[in-house]
């Protein structure tokens, strides 16, 4: 007979990591879906042993019960080590160190993000940072003689600084 | 008449559909988990206006569709306020998600009337940008859902950080928040015992591999979504091509040898399931959803491959819809009993493919 249908702590797709954790003697029951777990930094079996993931989560538990706390939404880092959700765009920056790693794991390895760029993302740091990646991201590609994405990194160059671009046209 | 040769060309003797999700945040707001109610409903508000009200404002005309008079309105389904059952059935036309059917909180869903197209306000992030099409449409599924992205993206503060990208409430998301997929009908490499190999594949190029109805449902039938997995680190052009130039082509390549194999090796069985489909479909009276799956799934590759001529691919993809659960209840009243639903069930699937 199959196991009685458990909904993830999240959201209403089906729990496949059941897990009780044990905070200063407290007991918690978690239930999380494949995403979620993923999330939270818990691997799927054949992914990373059992030992370490609970290595983890007994260590993240151990040293500091609640965890760092975002100071925009007062989200904790428990909160997304349980539901494996993030509480505001602010916490991407209070979690960085804890849940960065997550993200890059989630990721295959990635840890930076490469694609569009919004409309009005107008803020001179995001612009400024956003720039910078560019530029290193176009050394690599003329370096590695891939000259069809070294053209597309220009394009992006051009649309955010324009006069930037008009130097970066003449590299080689 | 099914025409085969045009069939093929469009992929959609094993392409079904496929569809293009973005996952967007509001800048300024918590995300919906850590929302308050009032918080909520401004979210829906201010995304609500910046819509519009039709497919012109919402930025989905343009491009291949000519003159903004031909703009549709948008329907806005208020979720909070909706019977179950026209929950079920938005979830049933792939319209929202389960998840986004079954929540209670200030959220509502804008469709066009030709259902190809969804906006998600207030599911696990802000927007879900959803584009549907029928068959191997990627890139014009892809193109529409950019325009969207691009429209709104114009008058909304999107959460945006230079490393991460665009901020989702799950990380899993985070970056382009994209997720390309199709649902494809591998009927024949399940029988062939093929499958496992497909999916160990899209595991190691990072691709989900889920049931007809996406997360949590177990394959229904032989329909299959696979899906990118990383949203980071990748570009979504980049990722539109990995699909609709090399993934989609191998699966459906992959497919149709093993269909070219069966019936070389099997022909007489084959014929024999899908001919069984077909005569059951027509006949039965009492039908429950898993066997009119099954039976549509080998009736479908019957239509493929051209030993079914009087039935075409559109009759079997809205049947598909329209033999679930919450599609039988509110086309005809005084179904209670799970048995009331199999006969409503039976009747339709005789009604639309032809009694005989």
């Amino acid at each position: 007979m199959a196991a009685p249908f458990r909904p993830c702590d999240h959201c209403a797709k089906p729990a496949v990591v059941h897990n009780t954790v044990i905070v200063n003697g407290q007991m918690n029951e978690v239930h999380l879906c494949e995403d979620h777990a993923g999330a939270a930094g818990i691997q799927m079996p054949g992914q990373a042993p059992i030992h370490q993931l609970l290595g983890q989560l007994a260590q993240v538990a151990g040293t500091r019960p609640r965890g760092p706390v975002c100071p925009e939404c007062g989200h904790t880092f428990h909160d997304f080590k349980t539901s494996g959700l993030l509480g505001c765009p602010a916490c991407y920056d209070a979690f960085a160190t804890t849940v960065g790693p997550v993200i890059e794991r989630s990721h295959g390895g990635a840890s930076e993000h490469i694609g569009n760029v919004p409309a009005r993302a107008d803020d001179a740091n995001q612009r400024a940072a956003l720039l910078q990646q560019l530029l290193r991201e176009l050394e690599t590609a003329v370096s590695a003689e891939q000259y069809e994405r070294a053209a597309q990194l220009r394009d992006r160059i051009k649309d955010l600084r324009p006069t930037t671009a008009a130097r970066i046209d003449g590299t080689p | 008449m099914t025409d085969l040769t045009a069939m093929m060309a469009g992929d959609r003797d094993v392409v079904m559909s496929c569809r293009v999700r973005l996952a967007r945040n509001v800048s300024g707001f918590p995300f919906v988990g850590r929302a308050t109610h009032p918080q909520r409903r401004e979210v829906l508000e201010t995304v609500r206006a910046a819509a519009g009200p039709d497919e012109a404002s919402v930025g989905l005309v343009g491009g291949g569709r000519v003159g903004a008079s031909t703009a549709e309105s948008l329907a806005w389904v208020d979720l909070a306020a909706l019977p179950k059952r026209d929950r079920q059935l938005l979830w049933e036309r792939h319209l929202i998600s389960r998840q986004f059917a079954e929540g209670d909180s200030p959220r509502a869903v804008a469709v066009t009337p030709d259902e190809r197209f969804s906006l998600m306000v207030n599911e696990e992030d802000h927007v879900r940008i959803q584009v549907l099409r029928t068959g191997n449409l990627l890139r014009e599924a892809f193109d529409a859902a950019v325009r969207v992205d691009a429209t709104l993206g114009s008058r909304l503060d999107f959460a945006f950080h230079p490393k991460w990208g665009y901020l989702t409430a799950c990380p899993t998301n985070v970056g382009c928040g994209i997720r390309i997929g199709v649902m494809v009908h591998l009927r024949a490499l399940r029988v062939t015992n093929e499958i496992e190999k497909v999916k160990r594949a899209a595991k190691e190029l990072h691709l989900a591999v889920r049931g007809f109805h996406g997360e949590g449902s177990e394959a229904t039938g032989d329909w299959f979504q696979i899906s990118n997995q990383r949203t980071l680190g990748v570009t979504e052009t980049g990722l539109l091509e990995e699909f609709a130039g090399r993934i989609v082509p191998a699966v459906v390549a992959y497919e149709r040898e093993a269909r070219r194999v069966l019936l070389e090796r099997q022909r007489t069985l084959l014929e024999d399931r899908v001919f069984r489909g077909i005569s059951l479909l027509r006949s039965a009276r009492l039908l429950g959803l898993d066997e009119a799956m099954k039976q549509l799934s080998s009736v479908r590759l019957g239509v493929c491959l051209g030993l079914i001529p009087d039935v075409g691919l559109d009759t079997l993809n809205r049947l598909t819809i329209q033999l679930q659960s919450a599609h039988l209840r509110a086309g005809e009243s005084g179904i209670e009993s799970d048995d009331d639903e199999r006969a409503a069930r039976a009747r339709v699937a005789r009604t639309i493919l032809g009694e005989q």
